[in-house]
């Protein structure tokens, strides 16, 4: 009788506990999609801890149908919020849905990229402000299938890995304190999905002023389209005239280069 | 009495059938374009745009569920002994639809050249309806067809839906070399030109002197570009211009005489190239160059909008490698 007592009371304390986690867990209510996707529950989970609130401030621009799904161009644009600390961009309907992650430590929360998508997806970005809060937005992209199954064009050509890194960049100054970095760097991008590929994808890109203040640090995954092309605007006040990128992927090959920053506004 | 009432239900039947027939009528017209009306079928119409020379004019549009793919110009010719055909639509269907077409506007005459004038989709998805070997074709031409007939064929699948059902990718049976042939008592200059994609073929009936363009030339519909080379495609504009010739068939829109859809596509070419390369110098972002503004000139160009769109996304990758300075590492 004591021990059922016991374990009754052990039972009623976990439920307590239970119930005290749980609604520790939906603290915040989760707001209806607008995107209507099968995932945004699981998504939102996963990627946004916290409170979440749908804001139209945030801007995701991307062709209404992917004209070619391996290099579908997005664009965001979260300069209408203010103490942004991390944007994270997401394909809820990838088999690997995260896409990215800017920290925009010193730098205009707005990031150009592209991506490779399995099938029409919700192309979904959350902009984490300083208050812990997470503002969602995204746009709905139709495609066809098998971007991300397919192996990267680089593959057809033997010695791809000869020009591995090999980066294009352009950098203008937008006004006196903001600059626009806009590079592509050559990389397979394996997803690891294709047939007899394993995984092997540009991981990290961080951009930092010539004496070492961090400007933005970018985490990449594998929906980064073949040969990245990243558009970035590093604040350049304080005389920042030049930008050193540093470049890293997940075999550990690493890229370093800087880049002038014209002492000249064009616009 | 027993056969009455039998015949009064037939009667009742044959009623309600009626009525769901009407009903089904009914629906169909009610939601005009309705996606998924009963019985599919391409409206074809041709018009006669010189002697003995007809054009099925397909709509300007871009691929949709409710048009089918009808956005295509073809031709059928009549010459002395048969019939002469340019490209062959978007489906199976369609292809049969344009064989009754020809049927009845010129009976009893057998078909004896189907040209196809380049390997996209709208252009060559009609062939299965034909005798394999009058699909006349480049040879690179061809093999195009072979390597990406199946892929496009999908994507048709994706963007009309059922107006494909039964389309196979079909290559013509015959490759094309000679600068002209003789094709039932009439002759056909051929040019082997490309730009719009890696080979276009622009035929000239040399009795008439009507050019069939393919797609090297659009009229009042905005250009597409999945294949083009831009340069190249304005010199081939400037070798059409250059052609003895009385009146120019676009690959799609209306048929021309003064040679204006030559001028227009060769302008929407230039002011293309100019923005591709003013956005990627200036390092934006492909969505970025999308919203840039289409000069009014070109506003009145059918899906113009959809298509420099579409264009972005086709040829911002090679402006950003020939404009972004390569960097050097550490």
């Amino acid at each position: 009788m004591r021990q059922g007592k016991l374990s009754s009371s052990l039972r009623n304390g976990c439920v307590v506990l239970l119930l005290s986690v749980s609604s520790m867990v939906s603290a915040y209510e989760l707001p209806a999609d607008p995107l209507n996707s099968v995932m945004w529950e699981n998504m939102a989970k996963r990627f946004f801890p916290g409170e979440i609130v749908i804001d139209q401030r945030v801007i995701v621009r991307a062709p209404h149908d992917a004209e070619d799904q391996m290099q579908v161009p997005i664009t965001v644009d979260a300069t209408q919020l203010e103490n942004v600390v991390e944007i994270v961009a997401l394909a809820d309907l990838n088999p690997i849905p995260h896409i990215l992650t800017l920290h925009p430590v010193r730098a205009q929360p707005f990031v150009g990229f592209r991506v490779k998508l399995e099938q029409s997806t919700p192309i979904r970005v959350g902009v984490r402000t300083s208050d812990g809060v997470w503002h969602v937005n995204g746009v709905n992209v139709g495609a066809a299938g098998g971007g991300c199954t397919a192996p990267a064009l680089a593959h057809g050509n033997n010695d791809w890995y000869k020009t591995l890194g090999q980066t294009r960049a352009i950098t203008r100054r937008e006004s006196l304190d903001l600059a626009r970095l806009s590079l592509r760097m050559r990389h397979p991008m394996d997803t690891g999905l294709a047939a007899g590929i394993p995984v092997f994808y540009m991981s990290k890109v961080e951009v930092k002023s010539a004496d070492g203040i961090a400007l933005a640090n970018l985490e990449l995954f594998e929906p980064i389209s073949e040969n990245p092309t990243l558009t970035i605007k590093p604040l350049v006040s304080d005389g920042i005239t030049e930008l050193l990128v540093y470049a890293r992927d997940t075999e550990g090959n690493e890229f370093e280069f800087p880049l002038v920053v014209p002492a000249t506004v064009d616009n | 009495m027993a056969l009455s009432k039998k015949s009064a239900q037939a009667v009742n039947t044959y009623n309600r059938r009626q009525v769901l027939g009407l009903l089904a009528g009914g629906v169909a017209c009610a939601c005009c374009g309705a996606v998924h009306a009963n019985k599919l079928a391409y409206d074809l119409a041709a018009t006669e745009i010189a002697s003995g020379t007809w054009a099925v004019h397909g709509r300007t549009e871009y691929f949709t569920l409710e048009n089918g793919g009808n956005i295509v110009n073809i031709a059928f010719i009549e010459v002395p002994d048969g019939v002469v055909v340019i490209d062959t639509g978007p489906s199976r269907r369609y292809g049969e639809a344009l064989l009754a077409l020809i049927e009845k506007t010129i009976p009893g005459k057998p078909v004896l050249r189907v040209y196809n004038t380049h390997h996209h989709p709208d252009h060559f998805l009609g062939n299965q309806v034909f005798e394999n070997s009058v699909i006349a074709a480049p040879q690179k031409v061809i093999d195009n067809i072979i390597a990406e007939g199946d892929g496009f064929t999908d994507n048709m699948y994706r963007l009309v839906g059922d107006w494909m059902r039964g389309t196979r990718t079909t290559a013509p049976g015959t490759a094309l070399e000679a600068e002209f042939e003789e094709i039932g008592g009439r002759r056909f200059s051929l040019y082997y030109l490309s730009g719009h994609t890696s080979a276009d073929l622009v035929i000239r009936d040399d009795e008439t002197g009507v050019v069939f363009s393919g797609d090297l030339a659009f009229f009042n519909r905005a250009p597409t570009t999945p294949h083009a080379d831009i340069g190249v495609w304005q010199e081939s504009l400037t070798t059409i211009a250059s052609l003895d010739k009385e009146l120019i068939l676009p690959g799609h829109g209306l048929h021309d005489k003064a040679g204006d859809s030559l001028l227009q596509t060769g302008d929407y070419l230039d002011w293309l190239r100019q923005a591709m390369t003013d956005a990627a110098s200036r390092g934006l972002t492909m969505n970025e160059a999308m919203s840039l503004p289409i000069p009014p000139r070109f506003k009145s160009l059918d899906v113009v909008e959809t298509e420099y769109q579409r264009s972005v996304v086709h040829l911002y990758l090679a402006f950003e490698d020939e404009l972004m300075p390569l960097i050097e590492m550490k």
